[in-house]
């Protein structure tokens, strides 16, 4: 097996190939691939920086040794008990998110069609406050999520009247159901927990901290399972931005491909928000920060995942070592700077006459 | 004519039978939008070969008919055929390997390439771990060539002027590499030198040996340029056949309800269609 990557006329060619044997050949942007590299490069930089930095951080120079090796005494606790889970989380909830947006954006052909925008990670949050909380040995969290996420999107679904094509509708139904998922959970934790805050703020911004490895597994079995679904998507789901009818005379079946697309998405949010809580905006942000740096067309879905993973574990970098409060939830976080620019997008989008 | 089943066929009627099997038909279609029929009971032989045009006014139902022929849109009843196949029988590539569309107004995603574009068209021909082949290049120079676009492939295709825009469309669809192309109003958003422009390099097209399948709304460009025209009145065919026998100023009247003159087109000698002016009537009070 030979990997090569041919480019056609140099430079100003922007598509090469990737090519596998015989068998494989796909067209690539050279473009997406460095921006691609640069990112998971970020990436592991921010994972050293979670398990090194602070008062409990592993030495760097002993980091591989504990890693590949064995850990051993205060290192092994920090790494195998507190921040190796909490990593493993951040970047497979991050990534999940990240993809997940770029999915339902691409369905809506909009930023705002966005599940976090929509109401439907708040919805999620209140099916994993329920399955947790009022059913603890009935319903396992994740179900609890994904039945809480496929409601809010049935809610939201039908309070526009239009389904997801009106983004404006979109955002304002979205608006209620999140209030409304947010009231269901802030209700489910006052009556079980009573004035437990830390848990209050788990399940309605998200948190990372306490993370296992269990959920650090639940979310890397989620993204196993529904990322090679995502790849056999892709293509068409590219297709199905330039319009409904135009995807079907290429063969691309637009109802059958978003239908799929709506639903991976959904089992995406469901996962990451069953392990971390309804953290804000990094599925908003992910997919615009790929589509900006790519400068390309498409969804950009394995680059926004990426990019979903990277925000998040920074985002939890800071929550760990920004001396603001001991540990403020890294929903918290998202939550100010994905506002911001859900502000930013709000305008641009009224100017622009779409809302 | 209809071939009527419930007796056996007559020679030359077989002989019409076999040419259904080729090529695209609607055999009794009827098709809505969920309420009232929209089309009613067509039965439409697409000629193999030909530039056929559908015309007709707002709501007849010609841009519902062609989402048939392009199954977008499911017939209630009936069917719709290609090469004696139920059209909705083929797997979505299969059909887009024989069948083209270029819908009314598709979306040029943001940041794509001219190239990339065309590239889409190649879509029906791959599998999911072979998506770029030699031969896909090729296909590309050369609709982009035959479009006039080789000089503005790695342009962005959102910033390309209407006229451009349209032609790397169409050079998408040539780079299907169909025998069947399909157009719904492609000159809609064209000024008049890009609309002939457009209708010329389309029965060029035509004439390379591609069947041609177009709503279009301009009476005198469908006279011109068809080789079959089908005009359709409240859902269903009202007439069929050739622009010279078809188009007359009594069909206008009934179909369009404008009184018209039918005089040969001086550059073609197809029908010519020439609106009658409105006597003015007396001036009461000119202003008001």
């Amino acid at each position: 097996m030979s990997t090569t990557t041919e480019t056609r006329r140099g430079a100003e060619q922007p598509a090469g190939h990737l090519r596998i044997g015989t068998a494989v050949a796909l067209p690539v942007r050279r473009r997406s691939v460095v921006v691609g590299v640069v990112a998971v490069v970020v990436l592991l930089a921010a994972a050293v920086a979670t398990l090194t930095l602070g008062r409990l951080g592993i030495a760097l120079p002993d980091l591989p040794r504990s890693v590949f090796g064995g850990a051993e005494g205060a290192d092994k606790f920090v790494l195998k008990r507190l921040r190796g889970p909490r990593l493993g989380v951040a970047a497979g909830a991050g990534a999940a998110f990240g993809l997940s947006g770029a999915l339902f954006q691409s369905v809506t052909r909009n930023p705002l069609g966005s599940p976090d925008v929509i109401g439907l990670t708040a919805g999620a949050g209140a099916g994993a406050s329920a399955a947790a909380l009022l059913l603890p040995d009935l319903l396992p969290v994740p179900v609890g999520a994904l039945l809480g996420t496929v409601l809010a999107m049935a809610l939201v679904y039908v309070s526009t009247g239009t389904g997801f094509r009106n983004p404006g509708r979109l955002v304002v139904a979205g608006i209620g159901v999140a209030a409304i998922a947010t009231a269901f959970t802030q209700y489910v934790v006052y009556a079980v927990e009573r004035d437990n805050a830390t848990s209050l703020m788990t399940y309605i911004n998200g948190s990372l901290a306490t993370r296992t490895w269990g959920e650090a597994a639940t979310i890397a079995a989620v993204l196993v399972v529904v990322g090679p679904l995502v790849a056999l998507l892709a293509r068409r789901l590219h297709l199905c931005e330039m319009g409904d009818e135009l995807a079907a005379g290429l063969g691309a079946e637009p109802q059958r491909t978003k239908g799929a697309a709506v639903a991976l998405s959904m089992a995406l949010s469901a996962g990451s928000v069953a392990v971390a809580g309804p953290i804000a905006f990094i599925s908003l942000t992910a997919p615009q920060i790929a589509k900006r740096l790519t400068r390309g067309s498409g969804p950009h879905l394995t680059l926004a995942a990426v990019l979903g993973a990277v925000l998040l574990v920074l985002a939890d970098l800071t929550a760990q070592q920004l001396p603001l409060f001991d540990d403020l939830p890294v929903g918290i976080y998202t939550m100010a700077i994905g506002g911001a620019y859900l502000g930013y997008l709000l305008i641009r989008e009224w100017r622009k006459g779409i809302l | 004519m209809r071939p009527d089943k419930t007796r056996p066929l007559a020679p030359s009627e077989a002989a019409e039978q076999v040419a259904h099997d080729k090529g695209l038909s609607a055999r009794r279609v009827t098709m809505s939008y969920g309420g009232a029929p929209v089309v009613r009971d067509v039965t439409l032989q697409i000629p193999h070969g030909g530039l056929t045009v559908i015309i007709g006014p707002n709501g007849c139902g010609k841009s519902t008919l062609l989402k048939g022929f392009s199954r977008t849109l499911k017939p209630q009843t009936g069917e719709f055929l290609l090469h004696g196949a139920d059209l909705h029988s083929y797997r979505g590539k299969e059909a887009a390997r024989h069948l083209a569309l270029l819908p009314q107004a598709p979306v040029v995603p943001d940041g794509i390439s001219v190239r990339e574009l065309v590239r889409c068209g190649r879509h029906p021909h791959h599998s999911l771990l072979r998506q770029w082949s030699p031969h896909d290049d090729e296909v590309i120079d050369l609709a982009l060539a035959r479009t006039g676009l080789t000089g503005i492939a790695d342009d962005r295709a959102a910033e390309l002027s209407g006229g451009q825009r349209q032609r790397a469309w169409i050079a998408m669809i040539l780079a299907q590499q169909t025998e069947l192309l399909l157009l719904d109003e492609p000159t809609t958003y064209l000024d008049i030198a890009h609309q002939y422009d457009l209708l010329e390099l389309c029965a060029e097209l035509n004439r390379e040996g591609r069947t041609i399948v177009a709503v279009l709304h301009d009476l005198n460009q469908a006279a011109r340029f068809a080789s079959h025209l089908v005009v359709m009145k409240d859902g269903e065919v009202h007439a069929e056949g050739d622009p010279s026998e078809v188009m007359t100023a009594e069909l206008v009247s009934d179909v369009f309800g404008l009184p018209c003159d039918i005089v040969p087109d001086p550059q073609t000698g197809t029908p010519m269609m020439v609106p009658h002016a409105r006597v003015p009537e007396q001036a009461e009070g000119a202003g008001n």
